[in-house]
């Protein structure tokens, strides 16, 4: 880390080495040996091996030494308020190689500082790494990009010929205003996709972030599909956490958005026997998309799984509930049945589009599942049971016989 | 990479580096590895001269990392070295450091030193039960036990959990003692366990019996025990405590399980407000009930016979002394369908009170509500151990009383050998915890690797008593 001349400054103030540094040789660090020789520990190590040339204890005295400068520092400021002190745990963490980002604001260091336990400390610290580190490889990429673009530019215009084109190069702005009539389009005749907006109470302002981020996602999403959704934002309360977290995403463009936002609550709007509300604890299971509903998304990120929440809400308002038929069509292997925004509104476009569940599922996220089910459901679970029984090896003989019968069964089938 | 088995000279550092995939964090990687197989700190020692000679200075993960090796071995004098070469180079230490410093020296003759060190923490974070750990176990050992007690309370008021390790030490190294003082704090800590519910395990238990019977001039006995079912023990012929709660008890209890359990943040996540209007009548109007039973959970018992019959058997069973009974159920069990026949359900309602909720409502929280509200003789049979209700009550003390009226009021069952009747574990009439009258003491304790659940309370006990 240091430069060599820091080492030769440290090592010309110790009282021992000036003699070899000012020889400048590398090899007559024997005299330096002698010295230190005085030391007991170093004398035992050295009578039990004699053959060894190594100076054991030599980088504590160049610790020791180098200290000097550091305490000088230290003692520059004395009275420290808490937020300095809280920046020098942080910078001992660094130092001890945990992950802490290397620059905090002081409204982060506050934060820091009112989480509760060590282990939130940690894990915001952790969080904020991670958020540098991403941040810095966007910057690095954008600015590779840059330079390549900027390569390509003068390598272009020294080729000189301007090439004809039957068309402007307004690929962008025109697209969007196609895209732009669609969803006007959408807004008059389209089907209506309510997002409930009630359940800011329930999320931690991370989550309300993280929820906005997936409208945010979802709304793009449906703009560009050929046959959008109207939008509905219900129960969306002026000035809520929500709000503040859209206009921060959307800056002016909030207000020209070509959604319907509205405090009112989606059954005040629509008649109710048309609504649906759709969640993953529903007991009933969504067989076919119908046009002719509005089905409602709780807008709702839930990192600590509370279940029934969303289900309470359609109780409360006496409203249908629904479910993806995730368990009929895929073989599901781990993580939650709750899906993101974004997730559902693939999902959602893609079965009014088509009407075609396994192209619609093919949006859930591949970790979750093991494969599309071409057999009934309950046979592919027994073989999977069988497997992981096999694995765990109890009742092992019998199950291997039964599998063994099946899967003979199974090929004679083909 | 397998770090060297002696010092190296810094040429041979170099070219162990250079071959190394990544050169920036070699040293890192090496003395990771010297922890790992646990190397001879003379190579460690080696490596650091060579980095301290190479960059004029080491880079304070890497002391840390030689620490922990030194702690590793009790190299008490390194830790001291390192420890003076941490205090000039750094103002303040992270945690990482004071704890292998409070960890290595507290097992030397410096553990003075790994007091003020603690003291050193304090005034930047709570320190961890480990911590106080290291320093209580140096204390005792030195005999120092007011210094110990003094640091286990200190510890208990920075809502620190202390470990096992930490309580059997104090009375490991409180053997023949007169002390008063002493005494009353060691039968604190009995007390502790009983109050939080907590059992020894067989070691530490050890070393509670070796201490009563050490006491000078008292007399006391030791003897391991069963309890029998009734609540006596075999050798001193004591009835235990049995787990009834108080009425103040009681009543709090079954106002915080309507609060919490039932209503919690939204009534609607578990029932709806009509729904347990429509139960509460229900209920009031048939008071008491002597048994409630989970319908749904006892007839899954045998999973070859249809649901009905198994909840029809459990039924029969239990209706046999005249006692009133109460099944709850989901409203799908009323459909007649190839597990739940109308007729065997039509039968059972001759025998029993039904009551069944909305297939989506949680009917866990209508058994609480009807047992608490039936009285304190009323019991519940559920294979459930109601763990995710527990959960539920906001503080601990609601929950260690929930835990005592559980085991003192479910009716837990199982299958029979032949898998023809169902087996009715009755509830244990006594309670299970730490008791004393005096000149007496019960202890529950479970072998350490035996009983690990935590619904699962030990049949084992330490009696002791005075001759």
């Amino acid at each position: 880390m240091q430069p060599a001349a820091m080492l030769l400054k440290q090592v010309i103030r110790h009282s021992v080495f000036p003699f070899s540094v000012q020889r400048g040789m590398k090899k007559d660090l024997f005299p330096l040996r002698r010295t230190l020789i005085l030391s007991p520990c170093l004398k035992e190590d050295s009578s039990r091996s004699p053959s060894e040339k190594v100076d054991l204890d030599a980088w504590k005295e160049v610790m020791k030494s180098g200290s000097q400068e550091g305490s000088e520092t230290a003692s520059e400021r004395e009275e420290l308020p808490t937020l300095a002190a809280a920046r020098e745990i942080l910078e001992m963490w660094r130092l001890a190689g945990r992950p802490v980002p290397e620059k905090v604001s002081d409204e982060q260091l506050k934060t820091f500082m009112e989480c509760p336990s060590k282990s939130a400390k940690k894990k915001y610290m952790k969080y904020l790494h991670l958020k540098e580190l991403y941040k810095k490889n966007d910057k690095r990429k954008t600015d590779e990009r840059r330079e390549r673009r900027l390569e390509m530019q003068e390598r272009a215009s020294n080729a000189e010929e301007p090439k004809r084109n039957p068309f402007m190069c307004l690929w962008a702005s025109s697209m969007d205003r196609i895209y732009s009539w669609r969803v006007a389009q959408a807004m008059v005749f389209g089907q209506p996709l309510v997002f409930d907006m009630s359940y800011e109470k329930d999320m931690s302002v991370r989550e309300v972030a993280n929820t906005v981020r997936q409208i945010v996602l979802s709304e793009g999403c449906n703009r560009r599909s050929v046959d959008p959704f109207h939008i509905h934002f219900c129960n969306l309360k002026e000035d809520s956490l929500y709000h503040k977290e859209f206009v921060k995403h959307y800056r002016e463009a909030w207000g020209k958005l070509l959604v319907t936002v509205t405090e009112q609550c989606y059954t005040d709007i629509f008649p109710k026997d048309k609504l649906i509300y759709l969640t993953a604890d529903s007991p009933k299971v969504m067989k076919t998309f119908d046009h002719d509903k509005v089905y409602i998304v709780g807008s709702m990120v839930d990192k600590s799984i509370k279940t029934g929440v969303s289900l309470a809400q359609a109780k409360r308002l006496g409203l249908e509930t629904a479910a993806l038929p995730l368990e009929k069509y895929l073989l599901w292997s781990s993580g939650a049945k709750n899906l993101t925004l974004d997730q559902m509104m693939h999902i959602l476009l893609t079965l009014k589009d088509t009407g075609d569940w396994k192209k619609a599922l093919e949006f859930v996220p591949k970790r979750k599942y093991c494969g599309f089910v071409n057999k009934p459901v309950h046979e592919l679970k027994k073989s999977l049971n069988l497997i992981n029984v096999l694995k765990l090896g109890k009742r092992q003989e019998e199950l291997q016989k039964r599998f063994a019968k099946n899967y003979s069964k199974k090929l004679t089938q083909k | 990479v397998q770090p060297p088995d002696r010092p190296l000279q810094a040429e041979e550092w170099n070219r162990l580096r250079e071959g190394f995939h990544s050169p920036e964090i070699f040293e890192e990687v090496m003395l990771n590895n010297m922890v790992k197989y646990n190397s001879s700190i003379d190579v460690a020692k080696s490596l650091l001269t060579h980095v301290a000679k190479s960059n004029g200075d080491i880079g304070y993960n890497l002391l840390l990392k030689y620490l922990a090796l030194c702690v590793q071995q009790g190299k008490t004098s390194e830790i001291c070295d390192v420890h003076d070469i941490l205090k000039i180079r750094f103002k303040i230490l992270e945690s990482g450091a004071y704890n292998l410093l409070i960890r290595g020296l507290s097992n030397s003759d410096q553990w003075r030193t790994a007091l003020t060190l603690l003291e050193d923490v304090k005034k930047v974070t709570v320190p961890s039960r480990t911590n106080y750990e290291s320093c209580i176990k140096a204390a005792s050992r030195h005999q120092e036990m007011t210094l110990a007690c003094e640091l286990y309370h200190e510890m208990l008021a920075m809502d620190l959990v202390p470990t096992l390790d930490v309580l059997q030490t104090l009375f490991d190294y409180s053997r023949g003692t007169k002390d008063p003082e002493l005494q009353k704090e060691l039968f604190g800590i009995l007390l502790y366990l009983r109050e939080n519910q907590i059992y020894p395990h067989k070691a530490f238990m050890r070393s509670i019996k070796l201490w009563f019977e050490s006491i000078p001039g008292e007399n006391w006995r030791g003897h391991l025990t069963n309890i029998t079912d009734s609540g006596e023990c075999p050798v001193c012929n004591h009835q235990l405590e049995d787990s009834e709660l108080t009425e103040e008890e009681y009543n709090n209890l079954r106002e915080r399980i309507i609060r919490d359990v039932i209503h919690g943040t939204d009534t609607f996540r578990k029932t709806s407000p009509q729904e347990f209007e429509a139960f509460q009548t229900f209920v009031e109007n048939r008071l008491p009930f002597d048994i409630v039973i989970d319908g749904l959970n006892v007839s899954h018992i045998m999973p070859r016979k249809m649901q009905c019959e198994n909840l029809f058997e459990a039924v029969n069973c239990l209706a046999k002394n005249n006692a009133r009974l109460l099944v709850l159920g989901r409203k799908h069990m009323l459909s007649n369908s190839s597990n739940w026949k109308r007729e065997v359900m039509k039968e059972m309602q001759h025998k029993a009170d039904f009551f069944f909720a909305e297939n989506i409502s949680e009917d866990d929280a209508f058994l609480l509500y009807a047992t608490l509200r039936s009285g304190k003789h009323c019991k519940f049979v559920t294979r459930d151990f109601l763990r995710d209700h527990k959960a539920c009550l906001s503080d601990s003390l609601t929950r260690h009383l929930f835990r005592k009226w559980q085991r003192g009021h479910q009716i837990a069952f199982s299958p029979s050998a032949g898998g023809k009747h169902i087996n009715f574990s009755p509830a244990l009439c006594y309670d299970c915890v730490v008791q004393t009258t005096g000149d007496t003491w019960h202890i529950p304790y479970k072998d350490v690797f035996e009983e690990k659940c935590s619904y699962r309370v030990p049949r084992k006990w330490l009696c002791l008593h005075q001759k």
